[in-house]
């Protein structure tokens, strides 16, 4: 409710500019986006930093309910949101925002509330405050944190942070990813055969796309060794980039903020990540695949044939 | 309750005529079950001993490069997998040398050893062997101890994310010794499900096994495949699953200990027909019991 009533006055209340004024402020904005595109007040171990610092914040939130019983709402029949979403998502601006006032920010629950933000070039925080609520529902240990940084559209920092598991996952561009501090990489697999595929059955539940769902699984089980579904894309894209998992494809997941982070870490850990198409990725597109290098093109013709 | 094929479902019936019935036990086995009878809590101690030493070599071979061989197209087994089992057995066989055993890579080598009312440990040295491979760190040590062919320990220990649940038949279940209980959901549309792949790839297994699949997705919450059935089992004990079902796993060793601890939990374990659950069929369901009649009807809705 507060979210909607700070999203109403703040349309409400912006200033209307003289002419002269108006042509200040259009170059001073010139000048202050060329600075955002390129930002030296801050350096990107600052960026990742402090966005550490907010998933970790979050994360003790998580953990402490993570054990109790959640009052849960519902956003569609399966799509589920607590109050822990909400409040580690107020916890994660507000950090984020004391530090960087002048990004913009993107969150899977505000969104929700006040609807979609653009995004534009300008430095986002793109945020889900916990993904795999479900699982946090259910006690299944496979949650966590995202928070991705997009500067000029391309993800360019990305936390993701599992406190049940105690792992933190992070990557800043051109600089490698990393678990709990050490370097990770994808794995070397060439083979789909004996590839491992991680997928999700999604919060939609009409009957076209469950079929499509079932089918496209049915499919792809003659071609890779096993499938596994843990309920979280941030932490499925983490898998990938860790090596633990070889393929992970999703469509229809909620938005941006569920693979803002995850693209970075998975492109720095020298993984793909590409719209199950073949196509260039889009992070707004609700559509993901990720894999390495050398099982792209194999993964790409299978899920093509799959449809 | 453990509704076990053979038996009653009243558990004190059972055990008296496990233990007292002449006309089922042998003399040696007799004095072997009255010795096991009185010492339960050393068995398990025993039994978590056992799942500690196989954890440490599964935790030591997780992150490295394994060798992998091919029990099937995409059964997989280890050196690490052969490993733990030597190392189990030779554990167990040293404190019980009157006990039986039946593993899963002993089985694989030398063919399949009945199981009889003997005290036998059935044990899988390391279920969620694909996950090894992987790296996926869904993986465990599983140590069940049967008695008058009724799982009566449970041992299950996953080395990578250091839970180990235990149980002996009537005296509960635990996660590092934290009392667990199966979840209290009543509604199959707020159930979280697990379920398997499995191993087999021919047609007809896969697609009934998407069939089924996509029949239960209209009624349940959501889906997990995490790729250990005892884990699974676990789970379901634990309450962060609410159902699980597999057809067509490995063999005894994958339940014999999840069937102890889901049980000892308050939850049921139990054909996926709704009958009796037998430790050696490789089907098995699990759920609170609550969930169980809905459970049973939407898997037979498919079939």
């Amino acid at each position: 409710m507060s979210q909607y009533v700070f999203c109403a006055l703040k349309s409400a209340f912006l200033p209307i500019p003289s002419p002269n004024q108006e042509s200040r402020i259009k170059n001073q904005e010139s000048r202050n986006k060329k600075q955002e595109k390129m930002p030296d007040k801050y350096s990107m171990e600052d960026f990742l930093a402090k966005a550490v610092d907010a998933a970790k914040i979050a994360g003790e939130v998580i953990k402490h309910g993570f054990y109790q019983t959640k009052q849960i709402e519902h956003k569609g029949e399966v799509d589920l949101v607590t109050e822990t979403d909400k409040k580690c998502e107020d916890l994660i601006f507000y950090h984020l925002k004391q530090q960087f006032p002048e990004h913009k920010f993107v969150g899977e629950e505000t969104t929700a509330a006040c609807g979609a933000t653009e995004l534009t070039e300008e430095p986002t925080w793109i945020v889900d405050p916990l993904d795999g609520t479900t699982n946090f529902v259910h006690g299944f240990p496979f949650v966590c944190v995202s928070i991705g940084l997009t500067i000029g559209r391309i993800p360019t920092v990305g936390v993701v942070y599992n406190p049940i598991m105690d792992e933190l996952f992070t990557a800043i561009r051109g600089k490698g990813a990393f678990l709990n501090g050490k370097a990770i990489k994808v794995s070397s697999q060439t083979e789909l055969v004996k590839a491992l595929l991680a997928t999700e059955v999604g919060t939609k539940r009409d009957k076209a796309t469950v079929d499509e769902t079932t089918n496209r699984i049915n499919s792809l089980l003659f071609k890779v060794r096993s499938v596994r579904m843990c309920g979280s894309c941030a932490l499925n894209l983490c898998g990938i980039a860790c090596g633990r998992l070889d393929l992970f494809y999703e469509l229809g997941f909620g938005g941006p903020w569920d693979v803002a982070a995850g693209a970075v870490i998975v492109t720095e850990a020298g993984g793909l990540v590409f719209d199950p198409s073949g196509k260039d990725f889009d992070i707004t597109s609700q559509r993901v695949a990720a894999s390495n290098p050398l099982l792209k093109g194999a993964f790409i013709e299978t899920l093509k044939q799959s449809e | 309750m453990l509704n076990v094929k053979g038996n009653s479902s009243n558990r004190q019936t059972s055990a008296t005529r496990s233990f007292f019935s002449p006309n089922l036990i042998a003399p040696f086995s007799r004095n072997a079950l009255m010795a096991a009878k009185g010492s339960m809590e050393e068995l398990l101690s025993a039994a978590v001993d056992a799942a500690k030493n196989a954890g440490e070599i599964i935790r030591f071979g997780f992150h490295e490069t394994k060798h992998v061989e091919h029990k099937g197209v995409v059964d997989l087994v280890t050196e690490t997998d052969k490993k733990c089992e030597e190392v189990i057995f030779d554990y167990l066989r040293s404190k019980y040398p009157g006990h039986k055993f039946i593993g899963e890579e002993t089985t694989a080598a030398c063919g399949i050893t009945e199981l009889t009312d003997e005290p036998t440990w059935i044990v899988d040295p390391l279920d969620g062997t694909t996950n090894f491979v992987h790296g996926f760190p869904f993986v465990c040590v599983s140590i069940g101890f049967t008695i008058g062919r009724i799982p009566t320990v449970g041992v299950i220990y996953n080395p990578i994310m250091d839970e180990l649940f235990t149980a002996i038949r009537g005296k509960g279940a635990f996660l590092n010794g934290n009392p667990i209980t199966a979840s209290t959901q009543t509604e199959l549309v707020k159930s979280l499900l697990a379920t398997e792949a499995g191993t087999k790839r021919d047609k007809s297994t896969l697609d009934a096994s998407t069939n089924r699949i996509n029949s239960l997705l209209f009624k349940v919450r959501s889906l997990r495949m995490s790729g250990s059935c005892a884990l699974n089992l676990c789970g379901v004990a634990c309450g962060r699953l609410d159902m699980f079902y597999e057809v067509g796993f490995g063999g005894p060793w994958d339940v014999a200990a999840g069937a102890v601890i889901v049980t000892e939990a308050g939850g049921l374990v139990f054909d996926p027909s709704g009958k009796e659950f037998d430790l050696t069929s490789q089907r098995v369901a699990a759920s609170n019991s609550l969930l169980k009649n809905a459970f049973v009807e939407a898997l037979q809705h498919e079939e």
